[in-house]
């Protein structure tokens, strides 16, 4: 369980979290929602320890990762899956060596299990076809269905974050990317999908939150979302 | 911004460039080792920068013997254009020369590439999935620069050398053979000893300093150009400045009169 307590961020000058409050089941499928600058990728950040919150404590399956050292933060990070936006992918290597990536980095497969693996996950996301590719020979989806097969190679998540994984997408792409994240939450890992485009967040998503001016303006369900009376969560999702 | 919080934003980057180099080089005696990383490295460094210091140690030599020529003959004392050409070549412009160039080639190359990284989230990737940047990324490139940066300002000297005796023999007219037995009498242990040492500092200067402006890279575009040029000119400075006290310090330690 992911449980944030009165959790405070700021860039420089810029608070995006205020006393920020909630907590997540690792089986849940959240979407957080949000205006730019609203600090939804900020919360996927802090939930890895990528950053340290200002105020507050995080608390990854009952554990404070709040001042955990990057070596302590190990563990913890291996249970998450993170998509960042844009995919992320090493521009150096192509699509089947950042796949393989932690293979060869965590692993003493062969050439040959390696090869196989890393066929097995591009066929999951789709894109196998590509497996000589280097990154900027790639679309924007394939892009994010690699990096998402690469995090798959990386270890098994019991949580994805998708940072807005669908941005300057395509709508078909986009759907694919959705379709994607649904198929990979089927065996009962939940994500936490972080998106202002509100289609994407209905299509995947159970539970919703809304972050605005730091604090979490709304947090419930698909029909409370629907009939929600905060005018910006209104404004924001009938826009 | 006050001064206050000017002199502690310098003595935290300070700090926090101490705390990189350290562990930069620390990642040699820990595992995991990146030996292919290390390699790909040694490749770019020094089988690329090859060339470029060649034609430039080349130039310097043949430059810097032309002048002594030049102002030596006249008074009859062209016997020791080998001798300055040798101390000036070996202690200080060889490696110098070879610093400066790598500077400009590897140095902006690793800060360019890793503020890419940093921008695209690449080594934010490296973190989530567990893996040590700075053993992965910056340990390497301080190995690579402490082995192939001494080995290029030997080449160097010796392209240098040589330059120099094209226009001692050729333009000057002197001799070869007491051009060639000045160079031997300024390669004594100490004179090797003071030229040798200077690439290793400098290698391990400019790969912390580059690696380390490289991986604060921030803001965008702007960010990786401004990021680029201050670890071009911190090294730039580093080298000329450490190069005097390098001088200073072996000369004393070495034993030289001054």
């Amino acid at each position: 369980m992911i449980v944030f307590d009165r959790v405070s961020f700021s860039y420089k000058q810029r608070q995006v979290l205020k006393e920020t409050s909630f907590s997540a089941d690792f089986n849940e499928r959240v979407a957080i929602l949000g205006g730019s600058g609203e600090g939804k990728t900020t919360v996927l950040r802090l939930i890895v320890g990528l950053i340290k919150p200002d105020a507050g404590r995080i608390f990854i399956d009952g554990e404070d990762i709040t001042d955990k050292t990057e070596d302590e933060l190990r563990s913890t990070r291996m249970k998450f899956s993170l998509l960042f936006q844009e995919g992320a992918l090493f521009d150096s290597l192509n699509v089947k060596e950042n796949v393989a990536f932690c293979l060869r980095e965590y692993t003493k497969m062969s050439e040959e299990n390696i090869d196989r693996k890393v066929m097995e996950l591009l066929k999951i996301v789709g894109v196998e076809h590509a497996i000589h590719l280097m990154p900027e020979e790639l679309s924007g989806g394939m892009h994010r269905r690699v990096s998402i097969a690469r995090s798959l190679a990386a270890c098994e998540p019991r949580m994805f974050l998708y940072d807005e994984p669908t941005s300057g997408l395509d709508p078909i792409n986009s759907d694919n990317i959705c379709k994607l994240i649904l198929d990979l939450a089927k065996n009962n890992t939940g994500f936490i999908i972080v998106t202002h485009k509100v289609s994407d967040a209905l299509k995947t998503a159970q539970r919703f939150m809304f972050l605005k001016n730091g604090m979490l303006a709304f947090d419930g369900s698909k029909k409370e979302l629907m009939q929600v009376d905060n005018a910006d969560v209104k404004e924001f999702i009938n826009v | 911004m006050s001064y206050t919080l000017k002199i502690k934003h310098v003595i935290s980057e300070l700090q926090d460039f101490y705390i990189l180099s350290i562990k930069g080089l620390c990642g040699v005696f820990r595992k995991p080792f990146y030996f292919k990383d290390t390699i790909e490295q040694m490749d770019y460094s020094g089988a690329g920068s090859f060339l470029i210091i060649v034609i430039v140690s080349l130039f310097v030599g043949m430059s810097l013997s032309l002048q002594l020529s030049a102002e030596l003959s006249p008074l009859g004392l062209e016997i020791y254009t080998g001798k300055i050409v040798g101390i000036s070549i070996i202690r200080e412009l060889g490696p110098v020369i070879a610093a400066l160039v790598f500077t400009g080639r590897v140095g902006a190359g690793m800060s360019s590439e890793l503020g890419s990284m940093m921008l695209g989230h690449q080594v934010d990737t490296l973190r989530v999935f567990g893996i040590d940047p700075i053993k992965k990324l910056v340990t390497p490139r301080i190995v690579s620069a402490l082995i192939m940066l001494p080995a290029l300002t030997i080449i160097g000297n010796a392209v240098a050398l040589l330059g120099g005796y094209y226009i001692s023999v050729y333009v000057g007219h002197q001799s070869g053979a007491l051009y060639w037995s000045a160079i031997r009498e300024e390669l004594i242990f100490e004179n090797i000893i003071a030229g040798i040492t200077k690439p290793f500092v400098f290698g391990y200067l400019i790969a912390s300093i580059c690696c380390y402006v490289g991986l604060s890279t921030k803001g965008g575009s702007i960010g990786l150009r401004r990021s680029t040029t201050k670890a071009v000119v911190a090294s730039i400075i580093m080298i000329i400045v450490s190069n005097f006290v390098l001088s200073r310090a072996l000369l004393y330690i070495l034993g030289f009169q001054i």
